[in-house]
C-alpha cells in the first residue's frame, strides 16, 4: 500500500483529535460575559497603544541568514544520501566538492558574523548593569 | 495475539488489514484509519500522562516536594480531573483578536506533532508508514509548529504574545539548521533516509566488552553528534535552558498569554507531543529505535524499548528544566549561530572523512 495514503489518513486524524476536543469543550464550558474581562492582558493595567509595534530589525537579519542555510541543507541531504556508495571507489570526488560548497557558506557566515548580523545588540541599560564574570 | 501485534515485521496498516480480514479499497481505507487513530492515541496518552502528572511528579522530586497525591494511586487520577477542569473552563476571547487565525493557531501545534509520528518506527508493526523520505518528512512537519506559534502570537493582540512569537521563530530557525545538519551526519553513516533502514543500520555490534556486544547505535558511534542533537533538540522544543519564547518571568506566558480553556490545552498538548516527537527522532537516529540495548534482552517487545527511550528523553528535558537557568535572547542567538552551527558543520565534515576512510 502506498505509505502516503496512511500518512494522509493520520493528517485527517491529527485534525480530528483537536477538533473533537474543541467540540467537547464547547459543550462543557460556561460563557459569562462581564465587562472588562475581554481586555488584553497587560499585567492588570489598562492596555496602552497598539500591539502591532515596530520590532527589532535583528529578527529579519536572522531570518535572512536562515533562508541561506536552509537551502544549503537541501543540497546537503542528497549528497549525504549517496556519499557512502560514491566514497567507496572515489573518495576525492565524493568529498572535495562538498567541502568547497561548505567553505563558501562558511565565508558567508564569517562575513555575517563580522558585520554584526548575528550580534544581538543589547540595550545600554542592560549592558551597564551587567556584572562581568 | 499481543505477540502477533507487537512482534511481526509487517507495517501497521497491513497488519490490521490482514488481522481483520478486509479486502478491497474500503477495507484499506478503514484499516488505514484505525492505524492512524491508534498511532495518534498512543502519543496522545503519552502526552496526557506527561503533562498533568509526570511533569509535576518529576519536578517535585527535583525540588524536594510532594506533588499530586490525593486523587487515585500516586495521584494518577489528576489526569482525568485536569482534563475535565481545563476543558470546562470559560473560553475568553480577548478584544481585537484576529478571529479566524486566532482559532487556527491552536490546531496547528498538535497537528504538526501528531503527523510527525506517522513515519516513526515504534517496534514491530507499529509504524504507520515507511516512505523513502521519512527523515525529511519528520523534520518538515515538525517545523510547521513554528507557523502556529507565529500566528498565535501575532493574532492575539497582546504585546507579550507578539514578543513570544517573535522569539520562538528566532530560536526555532537558529537551531533548526544545526539539528538538520547533525541528522545529515547520521545519514552519512546509514546511507538512507528511510527510518526503518536507519534503525537496521544500527543493529550490528560495535565492540564486544566482556562478552556483551554493544550495538552500533549512532550515539555510541558518534557521541559528539548525539550531544549536539540533544542540545539543538532542547531549543527546538523550547525547553530550558532555551525556553525564552515563554519565559514566565519576562513574558507572562509568551504566545499562549491570551489563550484559555481548550485552546490552552491544545497549545500545551502540542508542546508535549513535540517533546515526545523530539524524543522519538532521537531514539530513531541515535538510540537504535525500538531495538533492545543488548541482544539477551530482545525478548521484551520493541514497543516497550521505544517508550522507554522517548520517556528518557522526556526525563532529560525535565532534568534540564530543574537544573539549568534560562539563557538571554542575545546569548541564545550567539550559542545557536556561532556555536552550534559551526560545531555541526565541523561534525558533518569529520563524519564524512571518517565514513570515507572506513568505506
Amino acid at each position: 500500500m502506498n505509505p502516503w495514503f496512511a500518512i494522509g489518513m493520520l493528517s485527517f486524524v491529527a485534525l480530528l483529535i483537536p477538533l473533537g476536543m474543541i467540540l467537547i469543550s464547547s459543550l462543557l464550558r460556561p460563557t459569562v460575559p462581564i465587562a472588562g474581562k475581554r481586555a488584553a492582558y497587560e499585567s492588570g493595567e489598562i492596555p496602552t497603544s497598539s500591539t502591532h509595534f515596530r520590532f527589532d530589525i535583528q529578527y529579519y537579519m536572522v531570518a535572512l541568514l536562515f533562508v541561506v542555510f536552509d537551502i544549503e541543507t537541501i543540497f546537503i541531504f542528497p549528497w549525504a544520501l549517496i556519499y557512502r556508495d560514491v566514497a567507496a571507489y572515489d573518495l576525492f570526488w565524493a568529498l572535495v566538492p562538498m567541502l568547497i560548497f561548505i567553505a563558501v557558506l562558511f565565508v558567508g557566515l564569517i562575513w555575517a558574523w563580522s558585520t554584526g548580523a548575528i550580534q544581538w545588540i543589547v540595550s545600554e541599560a542592560i549592558s551597564e548593569t551587567e556584572v562581568s564574570p | 495475539m499481543i505477540n502477533f501485534i507487537l512482534n511481526t515485521q509487517t507495517p501497521l496498516v497491513d497488519a490490521i488489514y490482514h488481522l481483520l480480514g478486509f479486502d478491497g479499497l474500503i477495507g484499506t481505507i478503514i484499516s488505514a484509519f484505525i492505524a492512524a487513530f491508534l498511532i495518534g492515541n498512543i502519543m496522545l496518552i503519552s502526552a496526557g500522562i506527561a503533562g498533568p502528572w509526570a511533569k509535576r511528579k518529576i519536578t517535585a522530586v527535583f525540588t524536594d516536594r510532594i506533588a499530586v497525591n490525593r486523587l487515585g494511586p500516586f495521584g494518577l487520577l489528576i489526569i482525568v480531573a485536569d482534563a475535565i477542569r481545563l476543558l470546562a473552563k470559560e473560553l475568553i476571547v480577548p478584544e481585537g483578536v484576529d478571529r479566524p487565525s486566532w482559532d487556527i493557531a491552536p490546531l496547528i501545534l498538535p497537528f504538526s506533532a501528531l503527523l510527525g509520528f506517522a513515519v516513526i518506527p515504534m517496534g514491530g508493526p507499529l509504524q504507520l508508514a515507511d516512505p523513502e523520505t521519512g527523515l525529511v518528512f519528520v523534520f518538515a512537519v515538525a517545523s510547521i509548529a513554528s507557523i502556529g506559534v507565529v500566528i498565535g502570537g501575532y493574532s492575539s493582540n497582546n504585546k507579550f504574545s507578539m514578543l513570544g512569537g517573535l522569539r520562538a521563530v528566532a530560536m526555532n530557525i537558529a537551531y533548526e539548521i544545526p539539528l538538520i545538519v547533525t541528522a545529515a551526519s547520521v545519514v552519512l553513516f546509514a546511507g538512507s533516509l528511510r527510518l526503518s533502514e536507519i534503525v537496521s543500520a544500527q543493529a550490528d555490534p560495535l565492540i564486544i566488552i566482556a562478552g556483551v556486544a554493544i550495538p552500533s547505535w549512532f550515539a555510541f558511534v558518534n557521541p559528539f553528534a548525539f550531544i549536539l542533537f540533544l542540545v539543538a533538540n532542547l531549543a527546538e522544543i523550547g525547553r530550558n535552558p532555551f525556553d525564552i519564547p515563554e519565559a514566565p518571568t519576562e513574558l507572562v506566558a509568551g504566545y499562549v498569554t491570551e489563550y484559555s480553556s481548550v485552546y490552552f490545552v491544545l497549545f500545551f498538548l502540542g508542546e508535549f507531543l513535540h517533546v515526545f516527537l523530539g524524543g522519538a527522532i532521537i531514539a530513531t537516529l541515535f538510540l537504535g529505535g525500538p531495538a533492545a540495548p543488548i541482544s539477551s534482552l530482545s525478548f521484551i517487545p520493541g514497543f516497550i524499548w521505544f517508550l522507554l527511550k522517548i520517556w528518557s528523553v522526556f526525563l532529560f528535558t525535565q532534568w534540564m528544566r530543574a537544573a539549568i537557568p534560562r539563557v538571554r535572547i542575545d546569548q541564545m542567538i550567539e550559542i545557536g549561530w556561532k556555536g552550534l552551527l559551526a560545531l555541526s558543520f565541523i561534525n558533518l565534515i569529520f563524519t564524512a572523512v571518517l565514513v570515507g576512510v572506513i568505506a
